[in-house]
């Protein structure tokens, strides 16, 4: 035996090799019609797939599944996120993390802000531009007793019965994707050119969802007016937005609008001080050129870029 | 001279060509792990693939030409080490200020500048060399090795950004490569000894790519690129800006990596000749002006800029090939992949969690190599006092990043990072708690 392992060990690595190859390419890849090339975070990619194989479940099985779901709560249940599936009216039908939520119509609920989770919900599932109908709202973790910041997915399913349901599922504490801020700007800038000046007021509501946690949609003209501001709830406290700058020196906004000459859309880097003034750490600036009764004008939002591990 | 026997390849020696290749390749494995610092840096700027393709090229013709001119021994140029350059991390920081403040041009030229300072500062540390005891060298060359500690457990742990979610597939895959790797180095002789990291590096990756799709993938996505590709030249007929207000940082980090490098250095020397008494600081400087001649051509090409690498050199010292040879092909090969973004990308697809194992199991040597060669000093309380403030002040800047983002400027210029704050600190004190017996020593000279 040892003999025929002595003379067989040449052959044996690129065998080894090939059983690999097959072993992999095997392998079905059941996300095939899921893109999350466009998240940075682990986190906000391992969200996705969650929600979209429970999705898968419930489209293949039907409602008959939940009660499987809530047979052990364990399964789609973690101290980062959990499943939840209401019905379109905004009836919850199961919950992970809080089942006394289950039968409830939780459509006219409010945040802390004044948000209201489901409605949103059924907005950005409507929305092409969130094709993972992504909504920011503040909820509470299961037994605690604290406003906690979460990002969460859905997919609307319909049933083998008919029924038209969204399962979805929300990270606690999560990362700020510039893919969320790329969805805010753009819906912006869409209703701005299609609505004109009024949509100015609906943009710069605390309540909106075009405002969350640190992001706030803004809004200026090319001459560097303030429409929205990105700093106060209104414009009367007027400042150059292009003579601003970084912690570097760096003006963001001019070199922004100077890549804009060319493009629809712009991200611009620059440095700021963390929320507590203590490192510096690196913010991206999310730029695009839109109309306003004919006008140009430019709306934007700022997002914290990844930053390195450590 | 040092005893051959000591070594499967000692410095001088120039081992068999297969082993020759062999070896460079496994500190080319290790180099590869610096590919990532310009993607970072060009994903920061939000910069245009074909700008990241473009600085990754030059970084890795800089660290090539670095790494052969480090080890070929020339007058006053190299220290004749196997200390190979790769792109590294102390410029990143204010490489970015540079480009977004003034772009290319402004990062040319501050890089070139960091790379004068350097070279300018090698005479001056030959000249400090009564300021550096063998306990207070010793110091150096293990905080050398804890300066790694960061990239590698993050890498260890497959993580990609602060904050986002650790794999425990990704924790299995590291584990196993590391133990693969110190098993091989324990138990192995010969060949297995030898190559232990790129039989633990190959292993850790076949695993990963059973046990996770993505890193399947993303090897299977390096076809997109192609085999052969020759590099933009024309960045070199770009101008070249300078502005003074970034002088006195760039001084700052540039002491900082002069001192990371002459810790480098060191440690190069004391695994490469153990024999050696007291520090042979003609060779030490001689690398530094290499380390900043390399970063100087660096900047001339459009590259960010390099430094000698501790994980090569605590490689070197794990598997006792120590041939400065190596280093020669090493470059070579580095600067041969630079033409060739298949094959580099293929490379740096190799799995985080594996790299991580690499570089702790590199980082071992360069830590223990350090603190062994402090603790051979005859000890006394003054130097106890010397080693734990340096280490104390010194390991907080990593521990405590945001309490020095609030001290006084003074305070927060120097106070960086472990390396240079403990060094700075040890050479001080060092001076400080001797000053009596220096009294004697003028006193009775009187």
């Amino acid at each position: 035996m040892i003999r025929l392992i002595r003379s067989n060990r040449m052959n044996a690595f690129p065998t080894l090799l090939i059983l690999l190859s097959l072993l992999i390419s095997g392998c079905e890849n059941r996300y095939e019609n899921l893109d999350i090339s466009v998240y940075q975070y682990r986190d906000t990619k391992d969200l996705v797939k969650f929600v979209y194989d429970a999705s898968r479940m419930i489209k293949k099985d039907g409602l008959k599944s939940v009660e499987f779901l809530k047979n052990d709560r364990q399964i789609h249940y973690s101290p980062d996120r959990y499943l939840y599936i209401y019905y379109m009216n905004g009836v919850n039908i199961y919950h992970a993390g809080m089942p006394h939520l289950e039968g409830k119509n939780l459509w006219e609920l409010k945040d802390k802000n004044g948000k209201k989770p489901i409605q949103m919900v059924i907005a950005a599932i409507k929305d092409q531009n969130n094709p993972h109908a992504w909504v920011h709202y503040s909820w509470w973790e299961p037994g605690k007793f604290y406003p906690v910041p979460k990002s969460s997915c859905h997919f609307k399913v319909t049933t083998p019965e008919g029924q038209e349901i969204f399962v979805g599922g929300g990270l606690n504490y999560p990362h700020e994707e510039k893919e969320f801020i790329r969805i805010l700007v753009d819906n912006a800038a869409q209703l701005i050119r299609a609505k004109g000046h009024d949509a100015l007021a609906e943009i710069a509501d605390p309540a909106s969802s075009y405002n969350f946690r640190d992001v706030k949609v803004f809004a200026f003209t090319p001459e560097g007016k303030l429409l929205i501001s990105p700093v106060m709830n209104d414009s009367i406290a007027d400042f150059k937005l292009m003579d601003c700058v970084d912690e570097m020196g760096h003006k963001p906004f001019a070199k922004a609008l100077n890549g804009l000459k060319n493009k629809d859309s712009v991200w611009e880097v620059f440095l700021a001080k963390n929320r507590y003034q203590r490192t510096l750490i690196k913010k991206s600036l999310y730029l695009r050129k839109t109309y306003m009764a004919g006008q140009e004008i430019f709306v934007g939002a700022i997002t914290d870029l990844p930053q390195p591990p450590g | 001279m040092a005893d051959a026997k000591k070594y499967e390849y000692a410095v001088n020696e120039v081992p068999p060509i297969g082993h020759l290749l062999l070896s460079a390749f496994q500190h080319v494995l290790i180099m590869v792990v610096a590919i990532g610092i310009p993607i970072i840096f060009a994903g920061q700027l939000n910069e245009t693939p074909a700008f990241t393709a473009s600085l990754v090229t030059f970084s890795m013709l800089a660290s090539g030409i670095g790494s052969i001119i480090q080890a070929l021994r020339l007058p006053y140029l190299g220290s004749g080490y196997l200390c190979p350059n790769l792109c590294g991390p102390s410029y990143l920081s204010l490489s970015l200020s540079a480009a977004w403040i003034g772009g290319l041009p402004l990062m040319r030229g501050i890089t070139i500048v960091a790379g004068l300072i350097e070279m300018f500062l090698a005479p001056v540390i030959q000249k400090m060399k009564s300021i550096f005891p063998i306990y207070v060298v010793g110091l150096v060359v293990a905080l050398v090795g804890i300066s790694i500690v960061q990239i590698s457990v993050t890498s260890f742990f497959g993580l990609t950004f602060q904050g986002d979610a650790v794999r425990n597939m990704d924790i299995f895959i590291g584990a196993v490569s590391l133990f693969i790797m110190v098993f091989c180095n324990i138990w192995g002789k010969g060949f297995v000894k030898i190559y232990c990291l790129i039989i633990g590096m190959f292993s850790g990756w076949i695993l990963a790519m059973i046990l996770i799709p993505e890193y399947w993938q993303n090897l299977l996505s390096v076809q997109n690129n192609p085999l052969f590709a020759m590099p933009h030249f024309h960045s070199l007929l770009q101008p070249l800006s300078f502005r003074v207000d970034l002088l006195i940082p760039l001084i700052v980090i540039a002491i900082g990596s002069t001192l990371k490098t002459f810790g480098n250095l060191l440690a190069a020397q004391k695994m490469s000749e153990p024999e050696l008494n007291e520090v042979n600081f003609v060779p030490i400087r001689n690398g530094i002006i290499a380390d900043g001649l390399a970063t100087t051509i660096s900047g001339l090409l459009g590259s960010m800029a390099v430094d000698t690498s501790s994980s090569n050199i605590g490689l070197a010292g794990a598997t006792k090939v120590l041939s400065r040879w190596i280093s020669v092909v090493a470059g070579t090969i580095f600067i041969l992949l630079a033409f060739f973004p298949m094959l580099t990308n293929a490379l740096s697809q190799i799995p985080k969690p594996v790299l991580g194992a690499s570089l702790i199991f590199s980082g071992c040597f360069m830590i223990c190599a350090g603190l062994i060669q402090m603790l051979e000093d005859k000890w006394d309380q003054r130097k106890t006092f010397v080693v734990g403030i340096a280490l104390f002040f010194g390991l907080s800047t990593a521990f405590l990043p945001s309490l020095y983002a609030r001290v006084p400027k003074l305070i927060q210029t120097f106070f960086t990072d472990p390396l240079p704050t403990a060094t700075i600190l040890a050479v001080i004190l060092n001076q400080l708690f001797n000053l009596d017996r220096l009294f004697e020593k003028i006193r009775k000279r009187d």
